[in-house]
């Protein structure tokens, strides 16, 4: 586990996990300084939109060869769901790595693992001088886990949105315990009921 | 649709095919940001590259093997470019 905690890429993870942007009443605040640093040291453009106040849509972007071509968006949220800390075994916002590997923190899969992997793909990508041809986006949201409604849902809505011209996306999937991968083209229609009892 | 008919499929799913994982496809269990994007008519797909792990979202003791993590990025190298130059 030493080799890893000296991998660059795991320790950007890490440090990802580290910060508490845990639902309900999340201050996105560190956040959007660590993913700003992130743009910094990548080479990418950075930009936050708040259609809510503070829930901040956080987009960097590398323009491609071809930008008037539509764009890719990679998104992730930002927020995580709530622990009860008396049940894990390392302190879920420790990021501690055990002696197989394994790093334990609440979002290590649900989603801050997909976010840092976008980002170290395209530094591994541009450091081989690679340019490509549409333009991509990468997204970091708030509040996917209380639905979406003051991040995603409203940001689509957006002439920002709009002008970010996007043609085709990607976002999470779930862990798969075999050796294949999952992949979601749709999702169920979501139907709450809510029960209001008010007593007599 | 994850067929011809949608050109980053194509480009998705040939570099799937270049490293030989193996894709389970399906339709979200719950629901996700990704279902706001396709409203306005662009298409997403859902993928986390996280196989040969315990599925432990919201619950205790989350964890991602670092060598799945770093495989994950491998991935990406790939399926980035191969998407962005669709």
């Amino acid at each position: 586990s030493t080799a890893y905690k000296n991998n660059p890429a795991v320790a950007n993870f890490v440090e990802y996990l580290r910060i508490p942007s845990v639902q309900p009443n999340i201050d996105y605040d560190e956040c959007v300084k660590f993913l700003k640093r992130q743009a910094n040291e990548i080479g990418l453009d950075f930009k936050v939109y708040e259609v809510v106040p503070q829930k901040p849509i956080v987009v960097l972007t590398w323009k491609g060869k071809e930008p008037t071509l539509p764009a890719i968006l990679l998104n992730s949220h930002m927020d995580v769901v709530p622990v009860f800390e008396n049940s894990w075994t390392y302190p879920p916002f420790s990021g501690h790595i055990d002696e197989d590997g394994k790093i334990f923190a609440r979002g290590s899969q649900d989603m801050k693992c997909v976010g840092i992997q976008y980002l170290e793909a395209i530094r591994k990508i541009k450091q081989a001088g690679l340019q490509l041809k549409r333009t991509l986006h990468i997204s970091f949201v708030p509040d996917e886990e209380i639905g979406g409604h003051d991040g995603m849902e409203k940001f689509v809505l957006t002439n920002e949105f709009k002008a970010l011209n996007i043609g085709f996306a990607l976002d999470e999937g779930m862990a798969n315990p075999t050796d294949e991968f999952i992949i979601f083209n749709g999702e169920r229609s979501i139907w709450q009921m809510h029960i209001h009892c008010t007593g007599q | 649709k994850l067929d011809k008919s949608n050109p980053y499929w194509v480009a998705f799913k040939g570099v799937c095919d270049e490293l030989e994982l193996k894709l389970d496809c399906r339709i979200f269990p719950g629901g996700t940001d990704s279902r706001y994007v396709r409203r306005v008519g662009i298409p997403a797909i859902g993928f986390s590259p996280m196989n040969n792990t315990p599925v432990l979202l919201h619950d205790h003791d989350e964890f991602l093997r670092a060598d799945i993590y770093l495989r994950g990025i491998e991935i990406y190298e790939k399926l980035i470019p191969a998407v962005a130059n669709v």
